[in-house]
């Protein structure tokens, strides 16, 4: 018996394009969300992200495929009997209501007594630190209250599923940081399900249990921030995720007595056979060629039997970003502490075994991650 | 070339943007002008330039006066930029258009611009129109045009907001060692502390007309010289709380969370006093046992942020405290009790009225 909450099943979204060919914004997609799980849609503008959660709200038709809400299948179900509760990401507020209201608007029409309202209201108002615009307009209200307010609407709903349109766009910093941590802290006491939508991965690692990146319309891995960091499916999400994101090089390999990487005008990572486990060598199998990575806080700096000349070094407070020249790039390291090295140096680095990843040049696939073939 | 700045003010129909500000660089520093939107950091530029003209006070570029000289007469090579491309030129055309206006032979426009190209790595696409260009490209170019005709002043304004995120950091990376090669000195615009931090020899942070502090990165996450500053600075904001010192026989201490916490005797003269303790999330260490001085907390929420890892704290005297661990390592952080701690050292104290920040005095 699956508990999942929501299956998408090879589904497909094709716009007819106006004047133009169409538009392919999603393609065979195929994902489940479990009850209680909180998932992430994380990509860039037109990946597809908003599409699969207006799909899944209802608010666009399925081209191919089916979508499966509590084992019921909804394709062709209209958005108000889905028994999920959206959150836009442009507010979409009822003017003439006031914020309470707007947010207790629901509960009246689903039959919950005025004292209960006004109680899951004001909790979620506390939580979202609205209470002081509750008897206000939406009109007189700022863009990042407004959205509070949207969201505090579909939060106070009784749902099966929760969808959020980039629900902290708006909201600055201090707040962001803070409602993150409340939000997620609500949705899990609660054991809620929600899937929401953003571009900005601080906000995805924060609040996600897993994360699905979206690229071009397909679905590039799904899976918590922890995999996507520490095994990314390919170069996409190696280069995308991560803040900053891994380093790559195209290299050269040999797969022999010693296991040599040569990165193409740059230095050369040379490990003893036996540094890497069979796996990982038959994975390599006989290319020739190869991209290598190394995350940014895994260069270790200072030692190992290459050097490079450091571009620059730049303490943000809590952290160091070095970066250094390597075969015409930036290889970029961060460390928690300043870095005592000066810009236009030369600087010793190396990589650990465990911290190399390995793609195929062609399809871009991870074919291992340390120890591990992919 | 020095650029000073002289107690100048500008005021608008809309208002007083600047209200007898100075500042100087030194020739061949980069400052950047770090402040929220609407403090009036591009008037301060277009002051500097000659575009605007000051309601009092006087600019001296290289020691010289210029106040009331057009940006044409001020007799330096100053370029203005904000990284916009002619859309119907090559990239090799944007960039020499710097140099055509100044009547330079073209066998020279052609040298300099290749160098520029060169240093820039876009050699290769200077044939390109700039909607073959990628975005990086754009930007490089938008660059060389500023860097080629070599101004002794370079005037940027926020020349990375358009910018997608992952070429804003590569960008954030490269241009301070660019700018070192062009040997201008810089005045540099952004909304972004970070960019202001990886960027600036020094930054001045502008606020409500005046410059609320200038000095080193380093200097002003440290010693920020006001809470305004200390909340500018740093992902996630600083925690801010009152408290009130108490003077104890071994020096001053501040209760959270039921817990007296000792602060350094430097800040003695403060007991009885209310003040704002400012303290950042990376400088509270939270544990699952209790330590002398620790103070009971819960961990409500576990966010990953950065390759760091964010908790938010719930005290038992109801205060939100944000701590910040290296690391993502989520597995052995729990929900639920554990203990917070600090390094007195660390800790900011701020005077509630004024917001300056209380500097420690030895006892």
């Amino acid at each position: 018996m699956s508990e999942a909450a929501l299956s998408i099943k090879s589904v497909d979204k094709i716009y007819e394009g106006r004047g133009k060919g169409p538009v392919h914004a999603v393609k065979n997609l195929d994902m489940d969300v479990q009850r209680g799980e909180i998932v992430a849609l994380l990509g860039s503008s037109g990946c597809g992200k908003t599409s699969t959660l207006r799909m899944i709200a209802g608010f666009e038709e399925v081209t191919r495929g089916d979508i499966v809400l509590e084992g019921r299948r909804v394709n062709q179900m209209p958005p108000a009997r889905r028994k999920v509760a959206m959150a836009f990401e442009g507010y979409s507020l009822y003017p003439p209501l006031t914020v309470r209201d707007n947010i207790a608007f629901a509960l009246k029409s689903a039959r919950m007594s005025p004292k209960d309202a006004q109680r899951s209201v004001a909790e979620v108002a506390q939580i979202l630190e609205i209470e002081p615009i509750l008897d206000r307009y939406p009109s007189s209200i700022s863009g990042g209250e407004q959205q509070r307010a949207s969201l505090a609407r579909a939060l106070v709903r009784q749902a099966d599923l929760y969808l959020l349109d980039e629900p902290m766009g708006q909201l600055e910093p201090r707040l962001r940081a803070v409602l993150r941590g409340r939000l997620k802290s609500l949705l899990v006491d609660r054991r809620m399900t929600a899937i929401f939508v953003t571009h900005d991965q601080t906000e995805a690692n924060a609040l996600a249990d897993r994360v699905a990146v979206m690229e071009g319309g397909v679905l590039q891995q799904f899976a918590s921030q922890k995999d996507l960091r520490e095994r990314p499916a390919n170069l996409f999400v190696a280069t995308f995720v991560g803040e900053p994101p891994m380093n790559v090089f195209e290299s050269k390999v040999v797969n022999g007595d010693r296991v040599r990487f040569a990165i193409d005008g740059g230095p050369t990572f040379d490990f003893a056979a036996s540094d890497i486990p069979l796996s990982v060598r038959a994975a390599i199998g006989r290319r020739e060629k190869v991209v290598i990575g190394v995350r940014p806080h895994a260069v270790r700096l200072g030692v190992g039997s290459e050097d490079a000349r450091i571009v620059s070094n730049q303490w943000l407070g809590d952290q160091s970003h070095l970066a250094m020249e390597v075969a015409g790039k930036l290889m970029v390291a961060v460390s928690h502490a300043p870095i005592p090295a000066e810009v236009g140096e030369r600087l010793k680095f190396g990589v650990h075994a465990s911290d190399l990843h390995v793609f195929d040049v062609g399809t871009s696939a991870a074919l291992s991650h340390g120890l591990e073939a992919a | 070339m020095a650029i000073e700045i002289r107690s100048v003010s500008k005021e608008f129909k809309s208002g007083k943007v600047l209200e007898r500000i100075s500042l100087s660089a030194e020739d061949g520093e980069i400052v950047a002008i770090f402040g929220p939107s609407g403090s009036g950091k591009t008037v301060l530029l277009r002051l500097v330039a000659g575009v605007e003209q000051p309601d009092e006070g006087r600019i001296l570029l290289g020691g010289r006066d210029v106040t009331d000289q057009a940006p044409e007469a001020r007799g330096v090579g100053m370029a203005f930029q904000n990284f916009a491309l002619f859309p119907h030129m090559s990239a090799f055309d944007n960039v020499a258009s710097a140099l055509t206006a100044h009547k330079v032979p073209r066998d020279i426009i052609r040298a300099k611009v290749e160098k520029i190209a060169a240093l820039l790595k876009i050699e290769h696409v200077l044939g390109h129109a700039p909607r073959e260009l990628s975005n990086g490209q754009k930007q490089r170019t938008a660059l060389a045009r500023a860097l080629v005709a070599e101004p002794k002043i370079l005037l940027l304004d926020d020349p990375l907001r358009n910018v997608d995120a992952k070429l804003r950091y590569e960008m954030r990376l490269e241009l301070p060692s660019l700018l070192k090669a062009s040997g201008s000195t810089v005045l540099y615009v952004t909304q972004d502390y970070k960019e202001a931090m990886a960027l600036g020899d020094r930054i001045a942070v502008l606020s409500d007309r005046d410059f609320a502090q200038i000095a080193r990165p380093a200097e002003i996450y440290q010693r920020p010289a006001t809470i305004n500053v200390a909340s500018l600075f740093g992902d996630p904001t600083i925690n801010l709380m009152p408290v009130e010192p108490l003077s104890s026989s071994i020096g001053p201490k501040i209760t959270i969370g039921g817990t007296a916490l000792s602060l350094p005797s430097s800040y003695g003269r403060m007991a009885g006093k209310p003040c704002v303790l400012g303290l950042r999330a990376e400088n509270i260490i939270v544990e699952d046992t209790a330590s002398p001085e620790s103070v009971p907390v819960e961990v409500v929420a576990v966010t990953p942020l950065n390759e760091r890892t964010l908790l938010l704290l719930h005290t038992n005297d109801g205060r939100e405290i944000l701590a910040s661990e290296a690391g993502t390592n989520e597995a052995p952080r729990r929900h639920g009790a554990a203990f917070a701690r600090f390094d007195p050292e660390t800790v900011l104290l701020f005077d509630p009225a004024s917001g300056r920040r209380i500097v420690p005095q030895a006892a």
